[in-house]
């Protein structure tokens, strides 16, 4: 593939995204209009100047990144511009801000290298713990920066700038940070971990002392979860941990801790807590619990059987009888609206992201940035399987958005920032 | 450190292999019981506002149309013009109330398929047409708008066939309703409040509501008495006050508490004539449940009748019958556990009318597309043979002697020969069930027809067959026949 190849494809996804946008005011009534070249325009210059970017500051990068995701940007901003207008137009400026985020960060990196992450691991950290607990600030007081509780979750801050207050969640950020992090500590403390080691039985385990890290993270999943309710974010931060943990190491004892930890967390959480019960509850038996717990997953359901393998088209299914459908539930718009095709196509680009980023992995010769690949690529697989997974039935549904899909603008401006790093190593490790 | 990444990466990838086996368990395997499932409200909120097909009567009246939104151009509005009178075979197609009769029977057909998918479009560019299709069903606009009206203020059902093809002329129900009061936004209210009636107007008395026939079954007894030869129209059987039924102290005595004629003998055709319960209890134990019920299932008891939708079992329980004679005797005049459906009884007539064979109703003649071109003509094959052409010739010959001197005097129509058999069974409230079934002109039958009038109508508790149900089959077949009133 090439440059023109990588332009062509940013510019398939420009066009799938206006002709959604048409199709779904067709349905509606409508015709041609300002929304279908505003849409066309705003993802040709988000994503175009992003590849401008990266021929500028990562120019041996992968040209195989780009054009999947602004494909999957494309089907998700087409079913929420559908399931409500506003939050379409919203998107757009947040696409525009997110846009700006990955080249501000292919800047950055292009005058210091991904190496700057690794000298600065711990303030990276601090940042990062900051940015997770700001939600946990009173609602109430004086200050301009304020925490806010909002459908349960304490995960949103708001900043008021005088004539209007944004809301944000800085977990999509920090969730960045923490994997910035980890790969960097396990970067140098690998031989450590790797070789300080007990053999039981099939299990090869850590000395006691080499745990702490594991512990700590084990901690603050668990403090996130009690302090914001918000089970998705903590189960993917100790997830990512484990997972990079063991592919530093190859030691299955983490694998097999890791596991015990989170099945000790999940029983205790669900005899603690009223919302866990509730997602399991919906979870296990959705049809039987129609009326209250199961009704978003039981009309999720109904929204793909019904959409069945071509979907009734842009704008003429129902997705909107599904509660928060723009957010936890774009899936299964997609589903409803363009079927069967829709959905597979939709895994088969994300499976294709996930490859391209485990590549870039694989072919990493330094070990920091072999990590930082692959746990970046982790956290945004387990987090697209988990809600994926919630909607399906395969896991309980845990409410965080599916990466550039969702309507959400910290989850599209921390996933291009996401991009941007990997895109980054790709460059840095193609000699 | 590649190989516990490659491990891992293999975890994952068989993680998202999961999901896309769920998404086609859900999206493939699944999606037909899922977009099924009652509480499923896409497929009925999707044909909202959807044109849909015609629905014209075979004389040509329009009964069920699409019209453009006066307020929204891109949706469309049903209209009912047949109004209560066409409901129960009509139907209604409601988003709120599910739909029902015809609307229900052939949505596949009326319903547009043209949705704007990718499936839809790729058939309109290999030249399929989406666009809704229309019924024109067998139901004579005048016939049926008449027999509403004859029914009016009375709970009851007529059905009238052509006995030949067994195209259905009408098919009333009253008490009715207005199929188009339950589309609006109220209609949760409306539904609710037809379901509180207790005359149970939604109910289809016509074809979807079975009832004790009465003597009217006789006509099923006679043929099989004539077609075994085990009695002809001047066989004598003795003449009692009171039939005692076998193994039992009860009786079956007549309508007005005397003998049938003399209270010596008397002749299987007076007996017929005059409905006496006497005779037909004792003939019915002499024939034996299992030749009735040959007979009776011949003419669609106990079994599946094709038609649009389903239609109750009419009831001979032969098996029951056949070591019982006390109650094959009371069943032989149609009480008991006989019932029928208004649409099993005209059949029983047409059966006669055709020489004896059953023909099997429709009510769906032709398919047609957007450009009026023929889709499919529907015929559809007799049931099969109720009887010989000689029993049926001479049962239509006894049926005409009880127009013209028994107890279907009232069916009379001047200047046409008429024939028939009148009915009045008990209700389970106690109240009669009067029937009429008959069928004319015997010479060349063009219409067979079964009027019921449940609780005895206007006039209640003296209510008979002959009375009230008699004069509105000769109404309805003088308007038929063309000599006016």
């Amino acid at each position: 593939m090439t440059r023109s190849a990588s332009g062509a494809t940013i510019l398939a996804a420009s066009v799938l995204a206006a002709f959604g946008v048409t199709l779904v005011n067709f349905a509606k009534g409508g015709n041609v209009d300002a929304q279908t070249a505003l849409t066309f325009l705003v993802f040709a210059i988000a994503f175009g100047s992003v590849q401008l970017a990266v021929q500028t500051w990562a120019p041996r990068a992968t040209p195989l990144l780009i054009g999947p995701i602004a494909a999957l940007t494309a089907i998700g901003f087409i079913e929420v511009y559908r399931l409500d207008p506003v939050l379409g137009s919203l998107q757009r400026w947040w696409l525009l801000i997110a846009a700006g985020f990955a080249v501000l960060t292919l800047m950055l990196l292009a005058k210091s290298s991904t190496e700057i992450f690794r000298r600065y691991r711990n303030i990276t950290l601090l940042v990062s713990m900051v940015l997770l607990l700001m939600p946990t600030l009173p609602t109430g007081w004086a200050f301009p920066l304020r925490g806010l509780e909002l459908n349960g979750s304490r995960i949103w801050i708001v900043l008021d700038v005088g004539f209007t207050s944004l809301q944000f969640q800085p977990a999509e950020i920090a969730k960045l940070g923490l994997v910035i992090y980890m790969a960097a500590y396990l970067a140098d403390h690998q031989r450590a971990l790797r070789e300080a080691h007990r053999q039981i039985g099939p299990f090869r385990f850590p000395e006691p002392r080499q745990l702490v890290p594991l512990l700590v993270t084990w901690g603050l999943s668990i403090v996130i979860l009690i302090s914001q309710r918000d089970l998705g974010a903590s189960i993917l931060l100790f997830a990512g941990f484990v997972l990079l943990l063991y592919a530093a190491t190859g030691t299955t004892g983490y694998l097999a801790l890791g596991g015990l930890l989170t099945a000790v967390a999940a029983v205790a959480s669900y005899l603690a807590f009223d919302h866990v019960q509730r997602r399991v509850t919906a979870w296990l038996a959705p049809f039987e619990n129609y009326q209250d717990e199961g009704y978003q997953i039981a009309q999720g359901i109904f929204a793909l059987g019904t959409g069945s393998l071509t979907g009734s088209g842009p704008g003429l299914g129902r997705p909107d009888l599904i509660p928060n459908a723009a957010t936890d539930f774009i899936f299964a718009a997609v589903g409803e609206e363009l079927g069967f095709a829709g959905t597979v196509s939709v895994l088969a680009l994300y499976t294709l992201v996930i490859a391209v980023g485990l590549g870039i992995s694989f072919r990493s010769r330094d070990t920091f940035r072999k990590l930082l690949a692959a746990g970046l690529t982790f956290v945004f697989a387990v987090q697209t399987f988990l809600i994926i997974g919630g909607i399906l039935r395969i896991v309980p549904l845990t409410g965080i958005p599916l990466p550039f899909m969702s309507y959400g603008g910290s989850a599209l401006v921390g996933n291009m920032m996401l991009i941007a790093i990997l895109l980054r190593i790709s460059h840095e490790e193609s000699a | 450190m590649n190989g516990p990444v490659r491990r891992l990466s293999i975890a994952l990838f068989a993680g998202f292999f999961v999901l896309l086996g769920a998404v086609t368990w859900f999206q493939v395997i699944h999606a037909d019981s899922l977009k099924a499932d009652p509480r499923n409200p896409r497929p009925a909120l999707s044909e909202r506002g959807k044109e849909r097909g015609l629905i014209v009567t075979i004389d040509g009246e329009v009964v069920a149309q699409s019209v453009e939104d006066p307020e929204d151009p891109r949706s469309f509005a049903r209209l009912y013009p047949g109004g209560e009178a066409f409901a129960h075979v009509v139907g209604y197609n409601s988003f709120i109330v599910g739909d029902s009769a015809l609307e229900n029977a052939y949505a596949p057909e009326l319903r547009s398929r043209r949705d704007l998918t990718i499936s839809d479009l790729i058939a309109v560019m290999l030249g399929r047409d989406l666009r809704p299709q229309s019924l024109e069903i067998t139901v004579d606009s005048d016939l049926q708008t008449a027999a509403y009206q004859a029914l009016a203020g009375q709970t009851g059902a007529i059905v009238a066939l052509d006995p030949s093809s067994g195209a259905i002329l009408a098919a009333v129900s009253s008490p009715s309703f207005d199929p188009e009061a339950l589309l609006g936004a109220d209609a949760a209210e409306v539904w609710d409040a037809l379901l509180a009636d207790p005359a149970s107007p939604l109910s289809d008395r016509a074809t979807r509501e079975i009832f004790a026939p009465g003597s009217s079954f006789k006509t099923v007894v006679t043929a099989t008495a004539l077609d075994t030869g085990d009695a002809g129209p001047e066989t004598k059987f003795p003449d009692p006050v009171a039939f005692q039924l076998p193994g039992s102290t009860a009786t079956i005595s007549n309508a007005n508490e005397r003998v049938c004629n003399d209270g010596v003998s008397v002749t299987l055709l007076r007996a017929f004539v005059r409905s006496c319960n006497t005779i037909f209890a004792d003939l019915s134990v002499r024939l034996g449940a299992d030749d009735i019920g040959i007979t009776a299932e011949a003419m669609g008891f106990n079994r599946d009748i094709p038609f649009p939708w389903f239609v109750p079992h009419a009831v001979f329980p032969v098996d029951e019958l056949r070591n019982d004679p006390a109650a094959l005797a009371q069943s032989g005049i149609g009480e008991r556990d006989v019932r029928a459906t208004p649409l099993h009884m005209a059949m029983v007539a047409a059966s006669v009318a055709n020489g004896g064979v059953t023909p099997t109703p429709f009510l769906v003649s032709r398919i047609f597309d957007a450009d009026g071109k023929t889709v499919e003509q529907i015929e559809t094959a007799a049931l099969g043979r109720a009887m010989a052409p000689a029993t049926a010739s001479v049962l239509g010959q006894m049926m005409e002697r009880v127009v013209t001197e028994g107890t279907g005097r009232l069916a009379a129509v001047p200047g046409v020969r008429v024939a028939g058999k009148t009915g009045t069974s008990q209700g389970p409230d106690g109240l009669p069930n009067p029937w009429f079934i008959g069928f004319a002109p015997v010479e060349n039958p063009t219409i067979a027809i079964a009027v019921l009038i449940e609780g005895g109508g206007s006039v209640g508790d003296s209510a008979s067959g002959g009375s009230v149900a008699a004069p509105i089959a000769s109404e309805l077949i003088s308007l038929w026949m063309g000599v006016g009133p």
